[in-house]
């Protein structure tokens, strides 16, 4: 689907938890324009019976909704919907259909409403169950496919690598498992621009060229970035920054800025990236154990950037 | 035959592709490899001075058990199923002996107050009980706080924290949603609400032995490991169910206070006064009527169950009486056995009954009174091998378990190793038992210490990080109570 067209529909994939960063990731991906599909989605726990001391937690929902309430999510997600409505991204006369999956093992499954206009985009508010948060967020790409995940940030991420082996940050596990690009929000917003950054490789060019239209934002000002190991690679880098500047030039997007640094980039990427509204970094571990064991520098610019992340792939 | 490049590409993704599920499994379930590996090594050492091999296995599979009980990388259900198969293939115990360890007083009291705890919330009960908060604490936020943890607090004490977690928590989100629409402008309020009911829960838990599946727990371990038939001495060891309230209900009633007074001060919440919200809860609960016939039977019945418990517990068991009372709600048409069957969940039933039998193990193979030495000599140079020293740490040690796992299976694990300290440090098994069961009430910190915490924060309100800010607060008042309690109270009433 992302063949970087404008054309093209994209979907997006908007996780909402009741947070700043994720209404502005709605925000985001609302501004991306009028033709593409947002899927809001929170994600709730599975009720496990033994944390509620063997007393299965439908009792108490049921009996929240015997009140009249309405189940953990739900008014995050209206919220997310009212902002599309504000924005316009969404329409009052759209058709809309309500859908109630059986999930095993949670008897109040997963409940979607879905927004249909005339021209058939959608928006999708979905309130799923899942045995975790980020498992529950992968699970959703697997019944559906989108072209880019929003997610908010976690302070857990800036825990150190035994910590996250113990108990890894949403956003990082993701990041790790999603098949498509990951948007990590922090303080989202587009205004100050997109640094787009490069290791010069076959692989970083080619998910920035795929993902094109996902990494400029529309008319958000591009910047772009790279970083020599060494003195002696500084001539190479220079020359794989220009054949980052010849993609953006050929399809008619201004370049703001460029910049060649030596050294290490993850640190170099998060020092310029704070000028910046998004840093876009291309995943380079091959594998989850690649990444596990000698890292990557997307990760490393996730856990230490102070501004939105997105990974592309 | 020659195999083409692009064969070969194929597959090379295919078998990265299937490595590559195999590694995201290894890393899901990282902690029960890592827990296997911990079994693996330690049933390998070399034996330790004083301990059988019989009591190396028991000791290694129970803290194979408590990392997969804290880490949850698999079904927890599925641990009870590991610990039996266990303890038949790793002890060389018959079968049929396994078996008859898992089922005794305590389980069937865990199973029956249950099925009761879903039959009682079945009944709509709850706008009645709202109503009388209301009426009684006026509109002032503080005052329904402590209104909310008083009446919460008295029926858990009876009915078991999750139960009235269950029905409350509806009322304290009627009154957060009736102040304001929106979630973030009632934050702190919504904190002080449902911790006002998780905590109210909490700390009137231990307050009767059917506050909570660990007094039933630490009942049958007294019973088990002390109690000899020949020797009448011996009965004190049979803890009925008044001297237990004698004993742990007064301290119920002096952390109540304090709940309120920690919770303001930590929340602050927006608003001080509720009237509006009250005025409109009033409204939905008229709309109910008056008491009707069902409400009665229900409130005869479960009367009858507490004078069940309080006369005949002592004769028949606390595990009798609730199976009595839920084949009793059953009789009477008021709740359906698919109810209960669907709101309990067995499984956790089998995990504490199979924890026990564990348990059992621990001190039937001497595991338990090496754990207990190893500590005493831990403790001895620091001056905490007794007296309050030892009741500090036995208290640490359990509110720390506690919060990594339900307080009931904190209480099933930890109550062998703790009763045989008692043993080896010549301090009373009694106080030592009450010291644990309800220092295992103190799991404020995190969302799964308790049933009443899980419950609350289903609700979407809270978030992980208010645990921990009111929480440490909550254990130190706990526990300086409890201390006191321990030191100066009970003695007064002959413990």
């Amino acid at each position: 689907m992302t063949d970087g067209t404008p054309e093209t529909r994209f979907r997006f994939l908007v996780c909402i938890d009741g947070t700043d960063d994720s209404y502005r990731g709605a925000h985001y991906a609302a501004d991306y324009g009028p033709e593409h599909d947002i899927c809001l989605c929170y994600v709730r726990p599975m009720d496990r019976g033994l944390r509620s001391g063997g007393l299965n937690l439908r009792i108490a929902r049921e009996n929240m909704m015997t009140w009249g309430l309405e189940l953990p999510g739900i008014q995050y997600l209206k919220k997310g919907r009212d902002i599309l409505i504000d924005m316009g991204a969404m329409g009052p006369d759209w058709e809309e259909q309500a859908t109630h999956v059986d999930v095993e093992g949670d008897p109040l499954g997963d409940n979607k409403i879905e927004y249909i206009a005339k021209s058939g985009k959608k928006i999708i508010l979905k309130l799923k169950v899942a045995f975790n948060i980020p498992d529950g967020i992968i699970e959703q790409t697997e019944v559906a496919p989108y072209d880019l995940i929003i997610v908010g940030a976690s302070e857990r991420w800036r825990k150190r690598k035994t910590m996250s082996f113990w108990d890894p940050a949403v956003a990082e596990k993701v990041v790790d498992h999603a098949p498509c690009p990951v948007l990590v929000a922090r303080h989202l917003d587009a205004a100050r621009g997109h640094l787009l950054c490069t290791d010069g490789s076959e692989h970083a060019n080619e998910a920035l060229r795929k993902n094109l239209f996902l990494v400029t934002h529309g008319n958000a000002p591009v910047s772009i970035m790279t970083v020599a190991a060494d003195v002696e690679s500084e001539e190479e880098a220079t020359a794989n920054l220009k054949a980052l500047h010849d993609i953006l030039t050929e399809r008619s997007i201004t370049v703001k800025d460029s910049y060649v640094r030596v050294g290490d980039p993850a640190e170099h990427i998060t020092k310029v990236g704070e000028d910046y509204s998004v840093i876009v970094v291309s995943e380079t571990a091959k594998s989850p154990w690649h990444r596990f064991f000698k890292g990557s520098v997307s990760t490393d610019v996730l856990q230490k950037a102070d501004t939105s992340v997105m990974v592309v792939r | 035959m020659a195999v083409s490049t692009p064969d070969l590409k194929g597959l090379r993704r295919s078998v990265v592709g299937i490595a590559g599920s195999f590694f995201f499994y290894l890393v899901q379930r990282r902690w029960f490899f890592i827990a296997l590996a911990v079994g693996a090594i330690m049933i390998n050492l070399p034996l330790p001075e004083g301990l059988s091999r019989a009591g190396l296995i028991v000791l290694t599979m129970s803290i194979v058990a408590t990392i997969l009980f804290i880490t949850e990388p698999i079904p927890l259900p599925t641990v009870a199923l590991l610990i039996i198969v266990g303890q038949i293939l790793l002890l060389d115990l018959e079968s049929t002996k396994v078996a008859k360890t898992l089922m005794n007083d305590s389980v069937l009291f865990i199973m029956g107050s249950l099925m009761l705890a879903v039959a009682v919330v079945k009944q709509k009960l709850d706008k009645r009980i709202a109503f009388f908060i209301v009426r009684m604490t006026g509109t002032k936020t503080s005052h329904i706080c402590i209104g909310i943890s008083a009446v919460c607090g008295v029926l858990a004490s009876f009915v078991g924290e999750h139960t009235v977690a269950a029905m409350m928590l509806p009322v304290g989100l009627t009154l957060i949603t009736l102040t304001s629409d929106d979630p973030r402008a009632v934050r702190r309020l919504a904190a002080v609400i449902l911790f006002s009911i998780s905590y109210g829960c909490s700390i009137a838990g231990i307050g009767t032995p059917s506050g909570g599946a660990r007094n039933a727990i630490m009942i049958g371990y007294w019973r088990e490991f002390f109690f000899d038939p020949l020797n009448p001495e011996t009965r004190r060891f049979l803890v009925d169910y008044v001297s237990w309230m004698v004993y742990a209900y007064p301290m119920f009633l002096i952390q109540l206070p304090f709940v309120t007074m920690i919770l303001l001060f930590t929340f602050k919440p927006e608003h001080r006064n509720l009237s509006r919200a009250v005025v409109k809860l009033r409204a939905q609960i008229q709309e109910t009527g008056p008491m009707n016939r069902r409400d009665w039977t229900t409130i005869v019945l479960f009367l009858m169950i507490l004078v069940g418990w309080i006369f005949g517990s002592d004769t028949y068991g606390l595990g009798t009486i609730a199976i009595l009372g839920a084949a009793a709600f059953l009789v009477a048409g008021l709740v359906e056995w698919e109810d209960m069957n669907s709101g309990v969940n067995w499984g956790v039933v089998l995990l504490y009954a199979a924890v026990i039998s564990l348990g059992v193990e621990m001190k039937e193979t001497g595991a338990a009174r090496w754990v207990a030495v190893s500590f005493i000599e831990v403790l001895a140079p620091l001056g905490a091998d007794q007296g309050i020293g030892l009741w500090a740490a036995i208290s640490a040690l359990t509110t720390a378990v506690t919060n990594t796992m339900s307080n009931g299976a904190a209480v099933a694990v930890l109550g062998p190793l703790v009763l045989n300290i008692a043993d080896v440090a010549g301090e009373n098994p009694l106080v030592i038992g009450f010291i644990t069961a309800i220092s295992s009430s103190f799991a404020y910190l995190t969302v799964v210490g308790t049933p009443a915490c899980t419950i609350v924060y289903a609700s979407g309100y809270l978030k992980t990080s208010d645990f921990l800010k009111v929480g440490w607060r909550m254990v130190i008042m706990s526990t300086v109570v409890l201390l006191v309690a321990a030191a100066v109270y009970w003695p007064l009433v002959g413990l």
